[in-house]
This record gives C-alpha cells, sequence and structure tokens, in this order.
C-alpha cells in the first residue's frame, strides 16, 4: 500500500487538507449542492506548478503515472464494451478534468476512435508543459484534436446542445485533489451527453493506510502531528457506487482495482478496489438525469 | 549469418550527425514529410516488422515507409531448380516459421525449398565424444504442451534466405500501404526543428538521395551491423571479432541423406578452429557453413571444385593433425584425403554423406564477429536484426533473432497504439528492450562460450571438456538450452 500511495501521492504530502468534503458519517454526495464558487485547491495549484517542468520525464516523479496511463484505456474500453448501443466504435468526444501535463489527455486524442480532446487544469504551469509538448506531436496538433483549457469544470461554458456534449468524461486522480467531490460532480453532470460515461480513477479509504498514517505515524511515533492527515478524504468504491445509485438515472458502476507491482508494473488485481487504487466507471441514462 | 551488405553502398556517403539540436543548420527547409515509422533496411528483420504492422488492424493505420539502398524489385528470388541453391541460407526456427504463419508470409514461401529436419549431430573433432539430439525424445519434454504442432517432431526449417525476403515482400505487396523507397540511399539523419507550430526537435530527419526528407516519430534501424541509424542514435555496440572466417558452399551430396529424405540429419563437428557444419536442403543438397582461420578460408577459396570437396569430406571424417596436414596443401587434396581415409576408422552413419559436387560459385567467406549493441531503444529509435546483435553462426540463430526481434517490436507498437501512447516514447519501447535483450544477450553469450571451449586442441580443457559433453550429454542444461533455442521455444 505504501508503495502504491507514497509513489503516486508524493505529490500530496505537503497538502493541508482544511475541507472535509466526505466523511463516513455524512456522504452527503446528493444534497451538498451548495458548492464554493471553484471546486480547486489554492495549495494544490501552487504544488503542481512546482511539479510541471518533470511531467514529462519518463524516469522522474511522474512515471508511475505514465505506467498507469494503458490501463486508463483498457478501463474505457471495457465500459465501452458493456453497453448495447451504440456501437462503441463511433467517434468520441473526451474531456479529461485535471489533466495536468497531458498525459491522459494526449494519449486519447491519439486513439482512432476519438474526434476530440477538450482538457482543463487550473495550473497554469503545468498546462504550459501540456501545451508545449503537444506540439512535439504533429497528429495532435491538428485542428480540434486536442484543446488544453486553464480553467476549472465551473469556468466551461455550459453546453446549449446535447452535441456539445462530451460521450467520456475522465476524471484520473483527481477526486482526491477537490474541495468538495460532491459539488463537483454535480458541476460535471451538465457537461455529460446522454449514454455518456464517467470514468474517474481514485484511492480507496482503507485500514492500511489509516494504520501506517495515522496510529503509526501520528499516534504511536509522534513523527506527524496529529490531524495532519485526514484519511477520510479518500472515497470508497462502494461509496462511488451508491451516491451514483441513490441519484438515479445512471446505468451500474463498474470498477476495477490495481496494484502497483514494483519491478512489474501496474497490474490489474481483482477485489482490490476494496483496499488501494481503483478505477471506476458508471453511463448516463439515456433520457438524461 | 552473414554481413549484410545491402546497404555497404553508405559508408562512403553517408553522413551520420551526433543526436544534437541542430537548428541554426539548413535554412528555413520545407516540412519534411511525416511517418509514423520508417524502417532503414529491407532484410529478413526490416520487411517482417514492416508486414507485421501492415497485418495488425491495430497498427495498420501508422503511415510508414521502407528505405533500402538495393533495388528491392531486383532482388533475384529463388531458382526455379531444385539443384541450384543460394549459399545464403538459416535455420528458421518453428518460432520463426510460427511468426511468418501469423503475418500471413509463410504462404508466400516456396515450401519445395524449405527442408525441415529431424536431427541434429553434433561432436568434438578432437576426442570425438557427441551430444545426440534425438528430438523425438525430447520434445515432448522441452515444447510446452499447448506450443505442440504437427510440425514438433521438427527441430528447424533450412531455406534460402532469398525465399524468406522474397516472399515477406509478396505479402507486403499483397498488404499494400508501405511507401518504400528503393533504390534510395540515406544522406543524413540529423533532428527535425522546433518551428513556432510544430516542434520536431525529437524527431530524426532523414535526408534521402533523391532529394526527400522524412520525419520519424519511430525510426527502425534494421540496416545491419555497421547500422547507420546506431551511430546516429549514438548506441555503442561493443564485442569482439573472432579472427575466423564462414566459409559456406552449396553442395551435393552422394544421396539424401542416412534417414532418406523424410528424417533429415544436421551434422555439426567442432574443430580446434571452429565448428563445420552441413544441413540438410531439400534432395540431395547440403548448406555448408565452416568456420575457420582467416588464412585457412582464403586457402579453401582458391581451391579447385575437385579438392574443395575433397576437403569437406576430410573435414567430417579424419583427425585433426591430418586435417592441418591438408590445409597446408595447394592442390592434390583428392589423393592425400583418399589416401588418409583409408588409415582412419568412422562409422559413416553418425557423419554426413558423402559430398559428391559443390555448386559453381557459391563458395564465399565471411568474417566472424560478436557485437551487442548496449541497448536496443533510444527516442524515437529501435534497433533490430544484426543492427541490434551479431552472433557466431554456430548455432544458426543469427536470422531468427532479428525475426524475434520483429515480432517483439511489432507486439509492443501494438501495445503503445492501444495505450495512445507515442510509439517513439522510450516509455512505449520499454517493453520491446526488456523482452528481447536479456534473451538475446544469453545466447550470444552461450554460443560465444561454446566457441571459446572448443578452441583448444590441447592442454587441460581437453579432457575436462570431453567429460563434460558426456556429462551434458546424459542430462544437462546446455544441450536443453541449444534445443529450446534450435526451436525457438
Amino acid at each position: 500500500m505504501e508503495v502504491i500511495r507514497g509513489e503516486m501521492h508524493a505529490c500530496l504530502q505537503n497538502q493541508s487538507y482544511k475541507t472535509r468534503p466526505l466523511s463516513t458519517s455524512s456522504i452527503t454526495f446528493t444534497s451538498s449542492t451548495t458548492a464554493p464558487p471553484t471546486s480547486v485547491s489554492a495549495t494544490e495549484v501552487s504544488h503542481f506548478n512546482a511539479l510541471a517542468s518533470s511531467w514529462w520525464d519518463p524516469h522522474g516523479p511522474s512515471r508511475l503515472l505514465h505506467l498507469m496511463n494503458p490501463l486508463r484505456h483498457t478501463f474505457i474500453s471495457r465500459c465501452l464494451a458493456s453497453q448495447p448501443s451504440p456501437s462503441p466504435t463511433e467517434q468520441l468526444r473526451y474531456l479529461d478534468i485535471g489533466c495536468g501535463g497531458g498525459i491522459f489527455a494526449e494519449s486519447a486524442a491519439r486513439r482512432y476512435n476519438t474526434s476530440s480532446v477538450t482538457a482543463i487544469d487550473p495550473t497554469p504551469e503545468v498546462l504550459k508543459v501540456a501545451e508545449a509538448h503537444k506540439r512535439r506531436d504533429p497528429l495532435l496538433m491538428q485542428t480540434g484534436k486536442l484543446d488544453y483549457r486553464n480553467c476549472s469544470i465551473e469556468d466551461l461554458p455550459l453546453p446549449q446542445t446535447d452535441d456539445e456534449k462530451f460521450d467520456i468524461i475522465t476524471l484520473f486522480e483527481v477526486l482526491e485533489h477537490v474541495n468538495n467531490p460532491s459539488a463537483f460532480l454535480h458541476a460535471i453532470f451538465p457537461h455529460l451527453k446522454p449514454g455518456g460515461w464517467i470514468v474517474l480513477s481514485t484511492i480507496a479509504r482503507t485500514w492500511v493506510s489509516w494504520a501506517t498514517t495515522i496510529v503509526a505515524a501520528e499516534q504511536v511515533l509522534g513523527i506527524v502531528p496529529r490531524g495532519t492527515h485526514d484519511w477520510r478524504k479518500y472515497v470508497d468504491e462502494g461509496e462511488m457506487r451508491e451516491f451514483f445509485e441513490r441519484m438515479g438515472g445512471w446505468g451500474e458502476g463498474r470498477c476495477m482495482g490495481v496494484v502497483y507491482v514494483p519491478g512489474v508494473g501496474w497490474r490489474e488485481v481483482k477485489g482490490s478496489e476494496g483496499v488501494g487504487n481503483y478505477f471506476f466507471g458508471v453511463r448516463k441514462g439515456r433520457e438524461g438525469v | 549469418m552473414q554481413p549484410r551488405v545491402l546497404l555497404g553502398t553508405w559508408r562512403s556517403s553517408l553522413r551520420v550527425v551526433g543526436r544534437r539540436r541542430t537548428y541554426a543548420t539548413a535554412a528555413k527547409a520545407a516540412l519534411p514529410e511525416l511517418y509514423d515509422v520508417v524502417c532503414v533496411g529491407g532484410g529478413p528483420a526490416g520487411l517482417s516488422i514492416l508486414t507485421g504492422l501492415r497485418a495488425s488492424p491495430i497498427t495498420s493505420r501508422l503511415k510508414v515507409a521502407l528505405i533500402e539502398g538495393q533495388d528491392l524489385a531486383r532482388q533475384p528470388p529463388p531458382s526455379s531448380s531444385l539443384t541450384d541453391f543460394s549459399n545464403r541460407c538459416s535455420s528458421l526456427t518453428p518460432a520463426s516459421v510460427k511468426y511468418l504463419e501469423e503475418i500471413g508470409a509463410w504462404h508466400h514461401i516456396k515450401t519445395e525449398r524449405v527442408q525441415p529436419y529431424q536431427e541434429m549431430q553434433v561432436w568434438d573433432g578432437v576426442t570425438d565424444s557427441r551430444i545426440e539430439f534425438d528430438w523425438a525424445k525430447a520434445s515432448s519434454s522441452i515444447i510446452p504442451q499447448q506450443q505442440r504442432t504437427h510440425t514438433s517432431g521438427d527441430i528447424a526449417y533450412m531455406t534460402e534466405n532469398t525465399n524468406i525476403t522474397t516472399a515477406l515482400m509478396a505479402r507486403l505487396k499483397e498488404l499494400g500501404g508501405v511507401d518504400t523507397y528503393s533504390p534510395v540511399r540515406v544522406s543524413s539523419i540529423e533532428l527535425g526543428q522546433d518551428t513556432p507550430t510544430l516542434d520536431l526537435s525529437s524527431w530524426p530527419v532523414l535526408s534521402l538521395s533523391d532529394g526527400r526528407s522524412l520525419a520519424a516519430r519511430l525510426l527502425i534501424g534494421a540496416d545491419g551491423a555497421n547500422s547507420p541509424v546506431r551511430t546516429f542514435a549514438n548506441i555503442a555496440s561493443h564485442g569482439w571479432d573472432y579472427n575466423r572466417f564462414g566459409v559456406v558452399a552449396t553442395l551435393q551430396l552422394e544421396g539424401p541423406g542416412w534417414g532418406g529424405s523424410e528424417h533429415k540429419i544436421a551434422y555439426q563437428r567442432f574443430l580446434p578452429t571452429g565448428p563445420i557444419a552441413l544441413l540438410p536442403l531439400p534432395g540431395n543438397m547440403a548448406s555448408l557453413v565452416w568456420s575457420t582461420t582467416p588464412d585457412r578460408a582464403a586457402r579453401l577459396k582458391s581451391l579447385a571444385p575437385n579438392d574443395f570437396v575433397a576437403m569437406v569430406n576430410a573435414a567430417f571424417r579424419l583427425l585433426t593433425t591430418d586435417i592441418t596436414y591438408l590445409h597446408s596443401m595447394p592442390s592434390g587434396h583428392v589423393d592425400e584425403v583418399s589416401w588418409r581415409e583409408q588409415h582412419t576408422t568412422v562409422s559413416e552413419d553418425k557423419i554426413p554423406m558423402r559430398v559428391a559436387n559443390v555448386q559453381e560459385g557459391s563458395i564465399a567467406a565471411f568474417p566472424l564477429k560478436m557485437r551487442h549493441a548496449d541497448t536496443y531503444i533510444g527516442e524515437r529509435i529501435a534497433l533490430v536484426g544484426d543492427a541490434a546483435h551479431t552472433i557466431h553462426p554456430l548455432a544458426g540463430q543469427g536470422l531468427n533473432q532479428g525475426q524475434a526481434d520483429a515480432a517483439a517490436l511489432v507486439r509492443t507498437i501494438e501495445t503503445a497504439v492501444e495505450g495512445g501512447m507515442d510509439i517513439g516514447n522510450t516509455l512505449a519501447l520499454e517493453a520491446y528492450n526488456s523482452e528481447q535483450y536479456a534473451k538475446n544477450n544469453a545466447l550470444l553469450g552461450v554460443v560465444d562460450k561454446l566457441h571459446k571451449l572448443y578452441s583448444f586442441e590441447t592442454g587441460p580443457v581437453v579432457p575436462l571438456r570431453s567429460l563434460g559433453l558426456k556429462a551434458v550429454d546424459g542430462m544437462g542444461w546446455v544441450k536443453d538450452f541449444l534445443m529450446r533455442r534450435a526451436a525457438g521455444v
């Protein structure tokens, strides 16, 4: 677990957990419509600015994200294959939220069944990196193929018609960085086509992380001040599922647990969504929500 | 097995520019033509990669180009006569054949010019101890159940390299979609430019002798042992020369072999100067690969055909002291060998049938080397075949390694395309390097050690090796290893 979390989320060590978007006692996704004006945390923005220059270094701090990226496509392909209609080969429009340096956004834009990718991130420095890296690939420079925007989801103009909406909206390693996931998700829904998919990845909140970061580090060893970590910030797969079920108008959530094995890479491990990193995908009903 | 000569004409004119940024060079040239894959070299490995990429539904959308210095349209096809074979032959492993089948090239092969063999006889020229490779007995334990086919009695398949390349080209023509530049030389390779609209500073840009300029998302070096692509990528290649030459020839035997035409046998005798191997071709024909010292190779090439034939027969039968003496003779080998054979006892059925004739003009020699590149990949670079590794021919693995490289690289590119990766990114190419490098390195090492082990004529290692061979023959991992590699499993 520490390998997974420690390396994947080394970037989160300086984060201050001032907000408590989800507590175990009140997973009030559906009711929290009184969102702050933006889902973006200022500390996150400055943190990712610092990381920007090494984003595309295959041996840099983002290596684990690079290695995980193909699994994102595997999972999306499975989600699409599970739907009865339309045929999943049609040209898809993606919205990638929290795109960072563009690891996923670029790869989505390169796939043959992608018509366009809109990728947004509130951190200006990483978007500069993304824009610069995009220029290295003529395919991505084709007009309308990959469009980066330095904004939050709340700033993205609301679509007027279904054609302006997206087939797939992705949030990879994002949910644990936002101030209020419930409000955040609600801000996303208007951008999704009926029959489209929300696909995300995040980390489960487990006794393993609780034991290592809370009990060991804070309560026994005292090397970390009490209350520094709020492991409840992570969202369990069951909670995601329940959130969408309660809302109604959504298909059954699909999920895939993955584990990083040093020297081997990321591997799908059935049942591991209960302990660590997992993907979650859910399809919006054809009638809309 | 043999040095690539196809691109030999490059050396005089090739200007290889190191991997550094060259913004300030050529003034605002027109944008080069952009390709996903540019393969330099139209030998068996390069053709196999392009065929694999075109045949796969996952990679068939890639825009690909082939650059070959020789005129591919004028490559001589295999002869139509079954008593006329090229001296450039390879022993294709079942794994290579399987891959050629998968990419749809095998049905273009002239199968009447392919000779499967079912047995190998390998022995030490000094002590006469033998490793007997009884394939039918061993294959059940060596080949995994799911890989066994109707061909599992076959160790490998001898055929001419031109049969393979002709088949691959026929399959490529059938598939279409490869921009072929042939005969066209690469005049220079340098990195592209960073302009306000496009940053090609990580893309290799090739200037061709016909004035064109191509930019490659992925540049594949299938351009032989002196690979200009490897030089451009600044990838070092290490190894040594064996101070040996491989003498090749196409021979006609007195018959189809001791097992008849349905049970063909390959023979290899380790002489102190290097191994001599006789590999079966269809009918009474056979292919010779004789590794020996440069001066002996030169002498052999100068012999009259009947004296050459006598020398080959001698090399499989006589004592090493006799062979050394015969090598010193300028002519008259027929009589000398015949006299010496009367005083040497051999069990004829354990050595190849007598050679009757050598095909005119088929005797050639090439220097033997061992080379291994430090890595097979770089940013937007992949090396395959002889550009990545050159192996001693004693295990007949050179061309097969190239085919295995091709299969692995195509798989790697497929995975990258499916994951939306930039196929030129080292992150995407890592899988190819890790899949092939260690495997090839192990094979290069074992073959190199075998060569050295059998190079001693006297001294403490000789009885030890004889003892060792017997032990190995009884139980051993070397034998298993060699058989596995011969079969490519």
